[in-house]
This record gives C-alpha cells, structure tokens and sequence, in this order.
C-alpha cells in the first residue's frame, strides 16, 4: 500500500508539478482502482501497470479538465515567471526537497505536452521498460520510443530556454 | 555512411541509451561532431537526463495513506479499531474456532459432572471441576474394565459352544456329566431299564421263542441271545 501510493503520489506530482493536486490525484486513483478492481485482468500485465494506466488515463482527464485555467494562467503570467511561480505558494520543505536543477527539470515537465511529459516520466522518472510503457499508454512501441525521445529533446530546449546550460 | 540532423536527432535517445550498433554510433558521432547544431542538443539532452535521474522520490504526506484507506474501505485510525477488529470476527475462519472451542468446554464441562439444568458457579471452581472430573474418570476406567472382562466370558462360552457343535464327541465330555441315579436298595451300579424299553425287549423275547419253536435248530443260539 504504502509502495504504491508512494509511486502513485511521485507519479502525479512530476506531471502536475503540484502537491496538493497531486495528493488528491492519488486519492482519485486509489478509488478508482478500488471502484474497478473487478476488471483487472492479469493477462494485460502486472498490477503496477494497471494502476499506471489508471494513473495515466485521471492524469489526462485532470489536464484536460484544467486546460481553461492553465490557459487563462499561462496569457497572464509571462515565462520567466514560470519560476517564480514554482517559488511562490511552495512551503520551505518542499523548497528544500528539491534542488536547483531538479526544480527546474519539474517546471519544465509542467510545460511539455501530455503525451510526451507522460512518456519521460514514466521512462526516465519510473524506469519502466518499453512494454509497460506501451501497455500503460496503449500505443505501439515504436510510438513509446519516438514520443520519449522527443519528450527528451522538448525537455532540453524548454530547459535552454529557462537559462539551464551544461555544465 | 553520413546522417543528417533529423536523423541524429531521432536516433538521440537510443544513443544515450547505448541502443546503436558501431556502425550507426559510428555515423551518429561524426555528425554530432560536424553539426554546430547537434552538438549542444547532444549535450543538453545528456545533461537533462542526468537532472531526471537526480530527481529523488517525493514523499507523500502522511496523512494521505490514511485518506486513501478512508475514501475506499470506509474507516481507518484508532477510533474505529475496534470495529475493525469486530469485522475481523466475521471471518470464517475465527467462526469455526470460536465454535471449537466452545464445544470442546462444553464437552469438558459434562465430562467433569457440570449440572446443565442447575449450574452452580461452585462447580465452576478449577477444585470442584478437578475432583468431579477425576471421579468422573475413575467411574468411566471401571465400567470399561468391567464390560471388557464381561466380553472376554461371553466370547469365551461362544467359543467353546462353537467347538462342541463341531465335534459331538467332544461335546459328550464336555457336558457335565450327573451322577448316576441310584435306586433304593441296588448296589450293582447299573441302569434300570425304562418300561418302554422293557416293554421292547419283551417283545423280542416272544419272537425268540416263537422262532425257536419253528426252527428247533436255532434253539440253542436263540436262547443265548434272549434278553434279559
């Protein structure tokens, strides 16, 4: 229990970038896993694939159900404020929590498109292999590596953009 | 063999996961190391995945376990242990025990003398129980003994009816055998005859001497077996 809301929790927090979303997004798919654990079926992979794929699917919902707002944020606030922003309404122990780098790696996750932020967090933040991916997305495998990879390099030009050099 | 940049850049990430053979690594290098445009992508993306890699695990709030655990099976915490626990008493499992253990005390109890129709909380006492019950035992230990040694006597007359009905002579000696009747005044220890028989053996002498007439030179032989 405590292995799964943990990953659950990591797992909506680095798609939403927010912590009190996040927990109610873990709420959310607790519930639903609860709700429809009737209809998993062992044959379409493990159980931790299942519930990804349920994490995944309240994710997109959740993105799509706060487009409006993230729009109406977004004309609002300029970019560099993006920052700030990840600064402000945080509490220090979250500010503590994460490092300079790790920080903006968030804040540029929150800003790359669903399909490919979904894509790097569950390939390089969960290091699940292609299959589970494919299984939790449901796309080919080809599609699985051809949206990591551009996840990756949107990642890096976002970074670039926000200032973040190479060291 | 020379790629060009769309080529290295879709490839990207299966170079920085080692995916490329020597021949394609091979190409891929000596692009990125022409290409000004390539070469600080390469970089960025390389350093970006070590960013994802340093990002450490956040931990979930406390509290948030505990909502899960509210929001779906219902009741979680301290207050409401207890009706947890009683739940966990539904349980086949704990029914079968309960059941076990109540009949085998009940059991116990009967064994020991308990008087169901008017209990006595004194015959609750371990003492009383201790002393009924060994009582109880010795009672028991003596009707089994004696009811085993009945069984081993009527086995043992079955077996010996058995063995007689099988062998007639045998069942001669072992009947019991009276003392001869003595009548009054005789003293030679023999059998008087029934008047039946007495009565037969008459008859027989009448025909003895009626074949001796007949045929005189039987006379003599006839004579000697008349009976007595």
């Amino acid at each position: 229990m405590r292995r799964h809301t943990r990953r659950i929790f990591n797992i909506c927090y680095r798609f939403t970038g927010n912590r009190t979303e996040a927990e109610d997004l873990t709420q959310d798919v607790f519930l639903r896993v609860y709700r429809t654990l009737a209809s998993y079926r062992s044959a379409h992979g493990g159980f931790a694939t299942w519930m990804t794929s349920v994490t995944r699917n309240l994710l997109i919902d959740h993105y799509r159900r706060t487009k409006r707002d993230r729009v109406t944020d977004s004309l609002d606030d300029a970019m560099p404020v993006v920052e700030n922003k990840e600064s402000v309404g945080r509490r220090p122990d979250e500010q503590a929590l994460l490092g300079e780098l790790s920080g903006q790696v968030q804040s540029a996750l929150t800003r790359l498109s669903p399909e490919l932020r979904e894509a790097v967090i569950l390939r390089d933040l969960q290091q699940l292999e292609y299959i589970e991916i494919q299984r939790v997305l449901e796309v080919p495998e080809g599609t699985v590596k051809s949206r990591i990879n551009r996840g990756r390099i949107e990642l890096a030009r976002i970074l670039q953009q926000m200032g973040v050099r190479p060291a | 063999m020379t790629w060009t940049c769309e080529q290295t850049e879709a490839r990207l990430s299966d170079y920085l996961d080692g995916l490329l053979d020597p021949a394609e690594w091979s190409a891929f290098n000596q692009h990125v190391n022409a290409c000004a445009i390539c070469t600080p992508l390469v970089a960025s993306v390389a350093h970006l995945l070590g960013g994802l890699y340093a990002l450490e695990q956040v931990e979930p709030p406390p509290q948030l376990e505990t909502a899960i655990l509210r929001a779906t099976v219902g009741v979680v915490g301290t207050k409401h242990d207890f009706w947890a626990w009683l739940r966990g008493l539904q349980s086949p499992r704990f029914v079968y025990s309960a059941v076990s253990v109540a009949a085998t005390i009940v059991l116990l109890l009967t064994a020991s003398g308990f008087n169901w129709r008017k209990p006595k909380l004194a015959d609750l006492a371990p003492a009383t129980v201790y002393r009924k019950a060994n009582g109880q035992l010795h009672v028991a230990y003596a009707r089994s003994t004696k009811f085993v040694s009945d069984l081993r006597v009527v086995y043992e007359i079955q077996s010996r009816m058995n063995e007689s009905d099988q062998n007639p002579a045998m069942r001669q000696e072992t009947i019991p055998q009276s003392s001869p009747k003595k009548e009054p005044g005789r003293t030679d220890n023999t059998n008087p005859s029934t008047p039946k028989q007495q009565n037969r053996a008459n008859d027989i002498s009448r025909r003895l001497e009626v074949l001796a007439c007949e045929f005189p030179f039987l006379s003599s032989s006839l004579v000697d077996r008349r009976v007595p």
